[in-house]
């Protein structure tokens, strides 16, 4: 399996332009524009709703902006063409993002709703204009979804609670921050490496007045008897009722179940995505670069690369890892060695990982707090009937 | 067709005499009736000590003697269940010691059943191939089935005074209490013909009745492609994509739809190897196997005893089923359950290939409940045999019964998923399907 590795890993990001929307129209622009400067201005909502964290808007709601915007810009006299200029737009979009799995559920949304769209408009046109208000419409009511979700979890943070959360996810820091005007809450979070989002968490809510330790990610068995249950975000709900979030999280819901500790995650219902994957190398996301060994650099004998410890030969390529594993890391002033890992080493890792549904004890949507399997009737009668 | 046909009456004269003979006093006639009118057996006049190998090894003279022996217990039989619950009663008095708690199993048919009633040809003939396991697996006799009934009901003329919407159905349960008679009906065809009675019971009262046949004949049609063909079709794509390179694919027994996957992800360029686990009596393995192999997948074939050695070599698990239960349970050939629970306790995938006409809506709790039984003898096999395939085979004697399950249940648990033509879905959401799709599609 491993000699499959030699595929390029960066083979996503080639954009490939045979697409049958109109050429001048660069989706993935406006699917930029949408993340970073989002039509939250002309939302009908007080501005208090929309607080800081919601800079940017998510993946999903950015795919269906975009979708919108192809529409408008799309030149189709039927809804077969429309439809197809549609997933044409999306598998564009797909190839030129790094982790398509937010947008894809995004876009499965948007064109799974303009195919049942009813049509009653008396032109084609007349209904392009109708879906493209109706998506706006969507995006727009779509950013209300947070705060309910803050609410409905509000129910289930106790008093006094300790939480455990994973990295950075908006949903989770409008409901700490949401919970934190009512309770007294406490929030470890992990560092989740290698972006260091767990910081990013950590100062966001200690400059709400909450208090907040950032652990490290080994460290997360360690604060788990701690800890009174745990809250994660998401990066999509899939089909079996089981999450997939920022690489961590798998492991931090394994070891939530074998303490007992009830593993929630929040997820805007946009983010339901029509997928069943059933293994972590199932996941759209895996490429046969992610976890592959490295070739040696140099023609070692066979004991050597399988035991690279016993190793005192300089190889430049493993240095900052290895070279100081012959002498006792304590004796070793802390400056002295480098120990990161190299962005090489970095890219043979996944960005996400996938939990399974039995690992999950509740997930919070705005359409309801529900249990996986429910997430997954929820997703059969959305897009099965 | 002519030939057919004088075999009906035949068949139809034998019948009108065994329930002739069936309404006197059963117990003092010396006509070896076994079922009474009701079942419209005959016994063949063999004795119990010499089974005839030409029923394919499946020949009980025993079984013959306790039917008997429960025509002379019961009296004359009031109706084909009666005579049915004769049948195990009976069993249960004469019967072997060990085995009277399975005797709700169906019992094995012989050839020699005949039709009762006005059986069509064709549904005798496929009754035959039923029993005698000519035509086995959920799909294929469905569709055999379904096929058949556009000829019986090519074949019907409405009797005067009645309309074909209120006769036909009457017509029609003949036929199936004649092929339910000779196996147990499958889940799927079940289904098929409710669907099919619904649409009977349906028809226009003031079309012409050829139109009206044809208009049937052409529902049967799109059922058959819509809920079968293409559904298989939608099944193969998605769950080919489960299979990437470098896969291990186990897969247990035979089914048709787990076979189209293998040999449509293949044919895409897809690298990867099967495991093909199989088991006695039927060793329906080594078909697949052959059919693998003649497409030059790599391949190994193992009995069950050896999957635990296996297992860890695993990618992902895909079988076939007969039926799937509302809680997601999976009725299939017997051993599955035992391959999806290992799989399960080595965190291997298990995927499940089922249409959503096998959907069936009661709860089974166990494989105990309703079972059958399978043929005795390694009837699939196509392995070239020096001996004779009676003297490999054990067969019932006086100490010795023999006891095949056909089919075993497997707990939703130890299922990841379930692949279906509207999508992959976990199996604790199978209930919610029929809902999704609209009742009267089921």
């Amino acid at each position: 399996m491993t000699s499959a590795s030699s595929r390029s890993i960066l083979t996503h990001s080639i954009p490939e332009h045979e697409e049958a929307f109109s050429p001048s129209f660069d989706i993935y622009e406006a699917y930029q524009r949408a993340l970073t400067n989002p039509e939250v201005r002309v939302s009908p909502y007080p501005s208090s709703f929309l607080s800081d964290s919601l800079h940017k808007i998510s993946a999903p709601l950015a795919a269906i902006l975009s979708l919108t915007e192809l529409i408008t810009q799309s030149d189709a006299g039927t809804m077969f063409e429309l439809v197809k200029a549609l997933n044409d737009g999306a598998e564009a979009l797909k190839k030129r993002v790094h982790n398509p799995i937010g947008l894809n559920a995004g876009s499965e949304l948007f064109i799974a709703f303009v195919t049942l769209f009813p049509h009653e408009s008396a032109s084609f046109s007349e209904l392009k204009t109708e879906l493209v208000r109706q998506g706006q419409i969507y995006a727009t009511e779509a950013l209300l979804f947070r705060p309910k979700i803050a609410e409905l979890a509000l129910g289930f943070i106790k008093d006094d609670s300790i939480i455990l959360t994973h990295s950075y996810s908006r949903v989770v820091m409008q409901t700490l921050l949401h919970a934190h005007k009512r309770k007294r809450i406490s929030v470890y979070v992990t560092e989740a490496r290698p972006r260091g989002l767990g910081i990013k968490t950590c100062e966001a809510l200690t400059a709400a007045g909450i208090p907040c330790t950032v652990v490290l990610d080994s460290a997360v068995a360690y604060v788990m008897d701690k800890v009174d249950f745990i809250l994660v975000g998401s990066e999509a709900v899939v089909e079996s009722g089981g999450l997939i979030n920022a690489v961590g999280s798998n492991q931090m819901a394994i070891i939530a179940k074998a303490a007992n500790k009830p593993f929630y995650a929040l997820a805007e219902s946009y983010k339901f995505h029509r997928l069943f994957p059933l293994s972590q190398d199932d996941l759209p996301t895996h490429n046969p670069g992610i976890l592959s060994f490295s070739q040696p650099q140099h023609h070692l004998t066979p004991e050597l690369v399988a035991r690279p410890s016993v190793s005192s030969t300089s190889r430049p390529a493993l240095k900052t890892s290895i070279n100081s594993s012959s002498t006792p890391n304590t004796l070793l002033p802390a400056s002295s060695v480098q120990r990161t890992m190299t962005d090489e080493q970095i890219s043979r890792n996944p960005d996400v990982d996938y939990t399974r549904p039995d690992l999950i004890s509740l997930v919070f949507s705005d359409v309801g707090i529900l249990t996986p399997e429910g997430v997954s009737q929820y997703l059969v009668g959305m897009f099965a009937g | 067709m002519t030939k057919a046909e004088r075999r009906e009456l035949q068949e139809r004269q034998r019948a009108a005499k065994a329930a002739k003979t069936a309404a006197g006093p059963a117990a003092g006639t010396p006509t070896v009736n076994v079922k009474g009118g009701g079942g419209g057996k005959l016994a063949q006049p063999s004795t119990p000590a010499s089974p005839a190998p030409k029923k394919g090894g499946t020949s009980q003279g025993a079984a013959q003697a306790k039917a008997l022996a429960a025509a002379v217990v019961t009296g004359p039989a009031k109706g084909a269940k009666d005579a049915k619950a004769a049948a195990g009663v009976g069993e249960d008095i004469v019967g072997s010691r060990g085995l009277r708690i399975f005797s709700h199993f169906a019992l094995q048919k012989t050839a020699g059943h005949v039709a009762k009633g006005d059986v069509h040809p064709a549904i005798v003939r496929l009754g035959l191939m039923f029993a005698e396991f000519k035509v086995c697996g959920a799909n294929a006799r469905c569709i055999a089935t379904l096929s058949v009934f556009k000829q019986v009901i090519q074949d019907y003329v409405t009797p005067q005074h009645n309309t074909l919407s209120r006769h036909l159905n009457t017509h029609l349960s003949v036929q199936i209490s004649h092929l339910v008679s000779a196996r147990p009906m499958s889940v799927t065809m079940g289904n098929a013909i409710r669907q099919l009675k619904l649409e009977i019971s349906g028809s226009d009262i003031d079309l012409p009745e050829q139109d009206a046949k044809d208009e049937l004949c052409h529902k049967i049609d799109n059922y058959i492609r819509d809920r079968i063909i293409i559904a298989d079709q939608v099944i193969q794509e998605t769950a080919m994509k489960k299979i990437h390179d470098g896969d291990v694919v186990l897969t247990y027994a035979r089914s048709s739809v787990v076979e189209q996957v293998l040999l449509e992800a293949w044919s895409e360029g897809t690298q990867f190897s099967v495991y093909v686990v199989d088991s006695r009596p039927m060793l329906e393995g080594k078909r697949l196997l052959s059919v693998l192999a003649a497409a030059s997948i790599p391949c190994t074939y193992l009995l069950l005893p050896a999957l635990g050695s296996v297992i860890t070599e695993i990618s992902t698990v895909f079988v076939g089923a007969h039926s799937i239960h509302s809680n997601g349970a999976v009725y299939s050939r017997a051993g599955t359950a035992l391959v999806a629970m290992m799989a399960k306790q080595h965190s291997v995938p298990v995927v499940v290939c089922c249409e959503t006409y096998k959907f069936s809506e009661g709860v089974q709790l166990d494989s105990f409940t309703k079972n059958e039984l399978a043929p005795l003898g390694d009837r699939f096999s196509s392995f070239p045999l020096t001996r004779p395939r009676e003297s490999l085979t054990l067969q019932n004697r006086p100490n010795l019964e023999i006891l095949n399950p056909l089919y075993d249940l497997t707990p939703p648990s130890s299922i990841t998923a379930v692949v279906t033509e509207v999508g992959v879905i976990p199996p604790d959401s199978i209930s919610s399907i029929p809902l999704a799709l609209g009742r009267q599609m089921i």
